[in-house]
């Protein structure tokens, strides 16, 4: 295996946004830096099927969702862990590099079935089109919008929700995490 | 500009339709959809500005090497 500079350069150049990706899709500081590991591994080890000229970060962007959903089938099957309690598991500490300012939205955020979330991520966050969303997914353009759709008005439902609530998000996260600690 | 309405996250139309079964996708207000729109960019530009970590540096570093020692 040859690393050209060039690839070398472009391919740390992604990290970053590989990096919010699976830190968003998965919620976990740790295990999203292994995802973003294993795709740089698997990019590299693929690098012939990547043609030049086309877009690098949505064939790595690629790479990562496949990983990640390989990896997410794999981990329901060693464990039943239907939605409901594995977006309970899904909070990022603060001293892990969220802010707490973000806190509300990231547990809005984790509620998502999972292919709102990253439908969402990819369309709204991450800057890429319906288009290159549904290439990325394998899906079609339509499925995407229709994701994007459901996750926004989901979102924006728990989040209406919650600060209408007494007991709100904030006391809720604060106390999982003196509990977990 | 929406400063007036800044307490409230968002707006939503019919929560009826929350259900799993949508005969319809659920709409958003304007307003709303935008929020939600800034407040995801706000949290994940926060994580694309982290530092890079060192053991992506040390990993891409490591195979550029090994490539030069294999090369003929």
């Amino acid at each position: 295996m040859t690393l050209e500079p060039d690839l070398r350069d472009a391919l740390l150049a992604a990290v970053p946004s590989l990096r919010a990706f699976a830190i968003s899709l998965s919620g976990q500081v740790d295990r999203a830096d292994d995802l973003v590991q294993d795709t740089l591994l698997r990019a590299l080890s693929n690098i012939h099927r990547f043609e030049p000229g086309t877009n690098l970060n949505a064939w790595l962007f690629t790479i990562l969702r496949n990983l990640f959903h390989s990896d997410y089938r794999k981990r329901r099957r060693e464990v039943e862990d239907p939605d409901g309690s594995y977006a309970g598991r899904l909070v990022v500490e603060p001293e892990q590099g969220a802010k707490l300012d973000f806190e509300d939205f990231r547990t809005a955020l984790s509620k998502l079935p999972h292919d709102q979330r990253e439908a969402l991520l990819l369309v709204g966050a991450s800057g890429f089109s319906y288009e290159e969303a549904a290439a990325i997914c394998g899906c079609a353009v339509g499925t995407i919008k229709s994701r994007v759709n459901r996750a926004r008005f989901r979102l924006a439902s728990m989040l209406q929700v919650e600060t209408d609530d007494d007991l709100g998000p904030d006391s809720m996260t604060r106390a999982a995490l003196q509990t977990s600690s | 500009m929406t400063s007036d309405k800044g307490n409230k996250l968002a707006r939503v139309i019919a929560e009826d339709d929350l259900g799993d079964k949508l005969g319809t996708d659920p709409k958003l207000d304007n307003v709303s959809q935008k929020r939600i729109g800034d407040q995801l960019r706000a949290m994940y530009d926060d994580l694309v500005q982290q530092p890079v970590p060192d053991r992506f540096k040390d990993l891409l570093a490591e195979l550029e090497g090994k490539g030069r020692e294999t090369k003929k």
